[in-house]
């Protein structure tokens, strides 16, 4: 039976879909089986961050309304073994999902991998809720700012009231994934701290992905972050991969940087 | 010169919002109905803001108002697409508040962020026994929870935008940042006390104070409300 792990946020554009690539890909280098299925239909995201966008012939949607079989539709990755892409239709609208179809398409995918990462589109709507209903795990993703950090706090309350397993009296274990974090502007009190999330909302961290500028450049060339391991933001993902899979990790990139000469010279990048 | 006859004050306060979806009368008063026995006390003369979310004619909304009335609601108010029923709503005597600001928290067990505890169970258990209602979970924003007839023990923090309420008293062992609404029946010996107080709102027995009021007496520390002549107070615990 795979775990089934969604990426959510409630608010768009922080990071989810960023963050689901880079943790597929790397479950999948730590060796386990994965595949990363993209809810946001109509948007189409995801494919462009895995890089594989000329290989859709079939989506999520296809396979729900069986005119394409799971396997017709699945995308092996070129570089990671053990990754697969179902990638969301760009021409549907987001009503296309069933909440039949998505359960047995699941079903499927249970039988053949370990992982099941779901990227969640925005919203704390039907969309965002088809794609939380059936995970065993929550992946929140946070930015360090107020309006983010509401919005994680509703989607952890739908989480825990909307789900099939809260529906079934379990738990959603829950997970915080802080993203875009810049220990420069937290400490001049821009942004919130690593501690102030966690303390508002009372939710296990499980990594801290700094602001960088090898997230652009890594979703320009379609490879996941997480890949680049000379940056700053693929090792946090690493760290976080690790986390998740049970490891104690120690956190890097949360302190602001001395931008001293010394510092520089003895080792810092 | 004589007295004063009267003063004009603002105020806030805390009311239902019934935020209607599809307007099919006969399953409209049946679900209503059935949300209303599920809390009667809660809702119970309840003066209530109507959301309007699909168009309606002037006929089913005069319908709705009445359906409202007939099931104990006080509706007061209207937003959302109220267009073409501005005339409808000026005759019933109701404000159009469509153009001003307001933030909502879902209350309806039935909906999104819906309560933690079901129905069911407080109507059958709390009632009859008064037996306070632990929760060990953070509640979160667009949550609500109510303690029928009874205490509310929150183990967890309560973030803004949430919303506890209880017949009796409530307790917060965690940071009580959402409203805490404690004697929701009127009980004026009701108490609440929290961990480290950050609400937006403290009620009791319908008496309330505002965060404005919180911060400058017992912000982040541990403290009780309750009323004293009528009043409520704020004070640190310990
Ligand atoms: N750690 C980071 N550093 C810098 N930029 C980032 C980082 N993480 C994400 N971004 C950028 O933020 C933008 C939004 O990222 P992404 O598409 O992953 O968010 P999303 O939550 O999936 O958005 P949506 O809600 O639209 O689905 C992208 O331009 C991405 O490159
Ligand atoms: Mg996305």
């Amino acid at each position: 039976m795979a775990k089934i792990i969604v990426v959510t946020s409630g608010k768009g554009g922080v990071g989810k879909t960023t963050s689901s690539a880079a943790i597929a890909t790397g479950l999948a280098l730590q060796g386990h089986k994965t595949v990363v299925v993209d809810f946001d239909v109509g948007l189409r995201n995801l494919d462009l961050i895995m890089g594989c966008e000329r290989r859709v012939v079939y989506d999520f949607v296809n396979v729900i309304n069986k005119e394409a079989t799971l396997n017709q539709a699945l995308i092996k990755d070129k570089r990671t073994d053990g990754l697969f892409i179902l990638p969301a239709s760009q021409t549907r609208d987001k009503d296309a999902l069933t909440m039949e179809g998505v359960q047995t398409v699941l079903d499927d995918l249970s039988k053949d991998f370990e992982f099941i990462i779901c990227d969640s589109p925005a919203g704390i709507e039907q969309g965002a809720q088809m794609a939380l209903y059936f995970a065993d795990e929550a992946i929140v993703v946070t930015n360090p700012e107020v309006s983010s950090v509401r919005d994680s706090d509703r989607i952890l309350g739908i989480l825990q009231s909307k789900s099939m397993r809260a529906e079934q009296g379990k738990n959603v274990k829950e997970h915080l994934l802080l993203t875009r974090y810049n220990p420069d502007r937290v400490a001049t009190a821009e942004m919130l701290s690593v501690a102030d999330v966690e303390e508002i909302l009372a939710v296990p961290l499980v990594g801290v992905i700094p602001e960088s500028e090898a997230v652009l450049k890594a979703s320009n060339q379609g490879a996941p972050v997480i890949l680049d391991q000379e940056s700053n933001a693929g090792q946090a993902y690493t760290d976080a991969v690790r986390r998740l899979l049970g490891e104690t990790v120690e956190y890097r990139f949360i302190e602001a940087q001395k931008k001293g000469f010394f510092k520089r010279l003895l080792g810092g990048k | 010169m004589s007295q004063q006859c009267f003063r004009m004050k603002g105020t806030t306060l805390t009311s239902i919002v019934l935020d209607v979806l599809k307007f099919e009368p006969d399953e409209f008063e049946q679900q209503l109905a059935t949300k209303i026995a599920s809390a009667p006390q809660f809702f119970t003369r309840s003066s209530l803001i109507l959301q309007i979310n699909a168009a309606m004619s002037a006929t089913e909304f005069e319908l709705l108002v009445a359906l409202c009335k007939k099931h104990q609601l006080q509706p007061m108010a209207v937003k959302g697409k109220v267009g073409a029923l501005k005339a409808t709503i000026n005759d019933l005597g109701l404000s159009d508040i469509s153009q001003s600001k307001s933030t909502d928290s879902q209350i309806s067990p039935s909906e999104e962020g819906s309560t933690v505890t079901s129905t069911k169970e407080s109507s059958e258990s709390a009632e009859a026994s008064g037996k306070p209602k632990i929760i060990d979970r953070p509640v979160r924003s667009g949550q609500q929870v109510y303690a029928q007839g009874g205490d509310l023990i929150i183990v967890a923090p309560v973030s803004e935008g949430a919303e506890i309420l209880a017949d009796g008293n409530i307790h917060v062992y965690g940071t009580m940042r959402g409203r805490a609404l404690a004697g929701v029946k009127g009980d004026t010996q009701a108490r609440i006390f929290c961990q480290q107080v950050e609400a937006e709102l403290l009620s009791i027995a319908g008496r309330f104070v505002m965060q404005d009021t919180i911060q400058s007496q017992c912000w982040k520390q541990p403290a009780q409300a309750y009323l004293e002549d009528d009043t409520l107070v704020v004070s640190a615990l310990v």
